[in-house]
């Protein structure tokens, strides 16, 4: 019999209020080495407020975050050296070059051990192609350009958790095939990738597990075929599901009206 | 330490400089603040060396003058660095990288001390070096004077930035208020110290007010006690004082000096370990989100819109309300100054009080000019990714540009109304000057703020992360060139001016060479400001269009 594969990302009864507002209302979320987790929802849902949680920029209000079996709270220090995340709308530095990104970001997580992990770098950017572009100043380069380089500069790190925040944005076709091999890739040596995505496609094919978001909590959660078989009758694909639960399934009347026009 | 952290920095610094054009800017900056320095020490020399060479109330003066400017340097790197640490602690753009990778909270308190030191103190270091070494070079000092400057300078500086950051960390942390009030809180405090600091310490006026005592010697020892012994930078100023005068080097002072930085920064570091990542936490959460604004009103004229859009975007955004502290203080300072001149008492002249009054043309105007400098210069730069908007629309830049200017002139115009006719009300001031100082000021006011706004489009930095950043060399570069239209517009109206008021004075008529004198000099000011504002805007314009 096959051993379980341990939990790398634990969140228990996770919340956030701000001021009167209860952002992420007792989440439950666990993540388990080599899988890809979605987490789909509309927007405002919660989704950045969970994943800033997650990757130690927000402090929770209540609840635990366990990555690899640290505790947020008490080692967060561990916890930000397991886990690689990338935003939605990154920050770069202007003025450096790729190489220097990737370099400095090499010196926050090396430990001795950046030029091994620059080294990695190298493999990303040549996929990327961004190479030829490593040593241009980083204000010359196009958002699909800087999504790559931040791709590139968390892949190298080679951590057990991956937190992604809307991977595709502003890619092209073919960086998103690589970007989802990727995920796939790193997933296959153990990696577990926590991706919060407003894409239905990305998340089918890609996911193992999905939560759905809904005003802070989770309104359903499972494989894509297990919330297939909580919905009613006549969902075929996430896409109704997905507008299904999150109470948006009237819209379907109106792209029906506006198709009939 | 470890100096990984400071990597991006220091790198970006390096690329900036070895850019061709940036290279070719610094040099010429360099030059230019070579100059400036040069002033700076033969203007400090002179006027020391004039106390120097009175009585042994000059040399006294002279010592008051030399504490009073590290109290008020002190005072205004307190207040430099509080509102830069708030923003560089917790509001840099850079933290979702930095808070999010394995970096001990104590490295991170050293780069963003350190950055926020040589941010903040860069133009005091280099500045106020010529200032003290003329003081040096009157009292003949001796050959320790300039290692203890290069010593004190720095260690006062970073005593200075080390205690606002503590300070930040503490409030951020104390005040479990959202982001925007945390702000406004923090800005009030920072603005009580600053006024305090201004006007309970050092007391300028008593300078130039004996009879306020009793008896001559009171006032004697009143100006030469120290101000404030608990603040650091009267140590320095006690500790360079004591040696300017006799050449002996204090060592408990020069202790007390080089320990506590050192002090500050071991207790920032604690600080920023307990208490850093709660304020930091609290600072990303709701910033006015959840506030519903009315509904904006059906005008569609693309220049009311502009206006609105200035408006709303300075107003709305809680990191530009620390200028209105700024100019708050300035404003109050400005004038608190005027109001306390003894005017009846040291110089019992109207004749001064209009001399006075035609410099406060100059002191007004560069009031306008380092406002302008901070708000008109990076406007066009500051429409960042957005600008596309304007580029597409069916409004030429040149409109755009002329909208923007309007829309500036409209606060620029009343304060520079209101700083000279409250001072000239406080100078007793009627007759020809009162014109001429409103007439004067005025045109420098429009002009100076149609060259930052052409400065700044000529040097916009569009995908700068915010308004300072996109502060470079160009604002620098614009202030000096202000600064010497200024001058030229000064200089050339002493003699005019003295005409006028001559004739005023006596009740006599103005004769036809002084009349015509007068009114040349009206309308070379008018053509020489039209000419430069309608210059650098024309090549504001046309760096829109380049870009």
């Amino acid at each position: 019999m096959s051993e379980p594969s341990k939990p790398v990302l634990a969140v228990t009864k996770l919340t956030k209020q701000f001021d009167r507002l209860t952002a992420v209302d007792h989440i439950d979320i666990t993540v388990e080495e080599g899988e890809i987790y979605g987490f789909l929802g509309p927007n405002g849902a919660g989704k950045t407020t969970t994943i800033k949680m997650i990757a130690g920029l927000l402090l929770p209000g209540s609840g635990s975050i366990r990555i690899c079996g640290h505790d947020m709270k008490q080692e967060a220090l561990a916890c930000r050296a397991l886990t690689g995340y990338i935003p939605d709308r990154p920050f770069l530095y202007e003025k450096l070059t790729g190489s220097e990104y990737i370099s400095f970001i090499a010196s926050l997580y090396g430990s001795g051990t950046g030029s091994s992990k620059q080294g990695n770098a190298e493999q990303y950017l040549r996929l990327f192609d961004l190479w030829e572009w490593r040593n241009n100043l980083i204000e010359s380069y196009s958002h699909g350009m800087r999504q790559k380089l931040i791709m590139s500069s968390i892949f190298m790190l080679d951590q057990p958790l991956i937190v992604v925040d809307e991977p595709m944005v502003g890619l092209d076709p073919k960086s998103a095939r690589i970007v989802k091999e990727l995920f796939k890739s790193k997933a296959r040596s153990g990696t577990a990738i926590f991706l919060s995505t407003h894409s239905m496609e990305i998340a089918e094919e890609l996911c193992q597990r999905i939560s759905i978001i809904r005003n802070g909590s989770v309104i359903a959660s499972g494989s894509v075929a297990e919330l297939k078989a909580q919905a009613t009758d006549g969902i075929e694909n996430l896409e109704d599901l997905f507008l299904q639960l999150t109470g948006s399934f009237e819209l379907q009347e109106v792209v029906a009206a506006l198709r009939t026009d | 330490m470890n100096t990984r952290l400071f990597l991006p920095s220091v790198r970006s610094a390096k690329n900036r400089f070895f850019l061709t054009r940036s290279r070719l800017k610094v040099i010429l900056l360099g030059t230019l603040g070579l100059a400036i320095c040069t002033a700076l020490f033969v203007l400090t020399y002179l006027s020391v060396k004039y106390f120097h060479s009175q009585s042994e109330l000059g040399i006294i003066l002279s010592m008051k003058i030399f504490q009073m400017a590290w109290i008020t340097i002190f005072a205004m790197l307190i207040f430099s660095t509080m509102i830069a640490g708030v923003s560089n602690l917790y509001l840099s753009s850079d933290n979702e990288i930095v808070v999010s990778a394995p970096v001990r909270m104590i490295e991170l308190f050293h780069m963003r001390l350190y950055t926020t030191f040589v941010n903040t103190s860069w133009m005091m270091l280099i500045f106020t070096l010529p200032v003290f070494i003329a003081f040096g070079v009157v009292f003949k000092a001796g050959p320790l004077y300039l290692p203890l400057l290069v010593c004190t300078i720095p260690a006062t500086a970073l005593t200075a930035c080390g205690s606002a950051m503590v300070f930040v960390i503490m409030l951020v942390y104390l005040f479990p208020a959202r982001r925007t009030k945390d702000i406004i809180v923090y800005l009030t405090i920072c603005f009580g110290v600053f006024l305090y600091l201004i006007f309970r310490l050092m007391r300028p006026e008593d300078l130039v007010n004996p009879e306020k005592y009793g008896q001559f010697i009171e006032y004697m020892s009143a100006i030469s006690n120290p101000a404030g012994f608990w603040l650091p930078a009267s140590w320095t100023a006690d500790l360079l004082g004591s040696y300017l005068l006799d050449r002996q080097v204090d060592l408990l002072l020069l202790g007390l000096i080089v320990v506590t930085p050192a002090v500050l920064v071991f207790l920032g570091e604690f600080l920023m370990a307990r208490f850093f990542f709660s304020g930091f936490s609290k600072s990303q959460e709701s910033f006015g989100g959840n506030y519903r604004f009315r509904e904006p009103g059906k005008s569609t004229s693309p220049m009311l819109w502009v206006f609105r859009k200035e408006r709303i975007a300075f107003l709305r955004d809680s990191k530009e309300w620390s200028q209105f502290f700024m100019i708050g203080a300035l404003v109050i300072v400005y004038l608190y100054n005027f109001k306390v001149l003894p005017l009846e008492r040291t110089f019992g002249s109207v004749y001064v009080a209009n001399l006075i009054s035609f410099g406060n043309i100059g002191l007004s105007g560069f009031l306008a000019a380092a406002l302008a400098a901070r708000f008109v210069y990076p406007s066009v730069g500051g429409e960042g990714g957005a600008f596309y908007l304007i580029r597409t629309a069916p409004v030429s830049e040149a409109r755009f540009f002329f909208y923007k200017y309007l829309f500036y002139l409209i606060p620029f115009t009343l304060l520079t109304l209101i700083l000279i006719s409250v001072s000239n009300h406080f100078l007793q001031i009627d007759g020809p000057m009162w014109w001429i100082s409103l007439f004067c000021s005025l045109i420098i006011c429009w002009t100076v703020v149609a060259m930052a706004l052409g400065f700044g489009a000529i040097f916009a930095d569009y995908h700068a992360e915010n308004k300072d950043a996109s502060m470079g060399p160009g604002s620098i570069l614009y202030f000096f060139c202000a600064i010497t239209y200024m001058l030229i517009i000064l200089l050339a109206g002493i003699s005019p001016s003295y005409r006028l008021l001559r004739a005023w004075f006596f009740h006599r008529d103005l004769p036809f060479t002084d009349a015509l004198l007068i009114v040349a000099w009206i309308v070379s000011v008018l053509a020489l400001s039209g000419f430069i504002a309608v210059l650098v805007c024309r090549r504001g314009v046309a760096a829109i269009r380049a870009k």
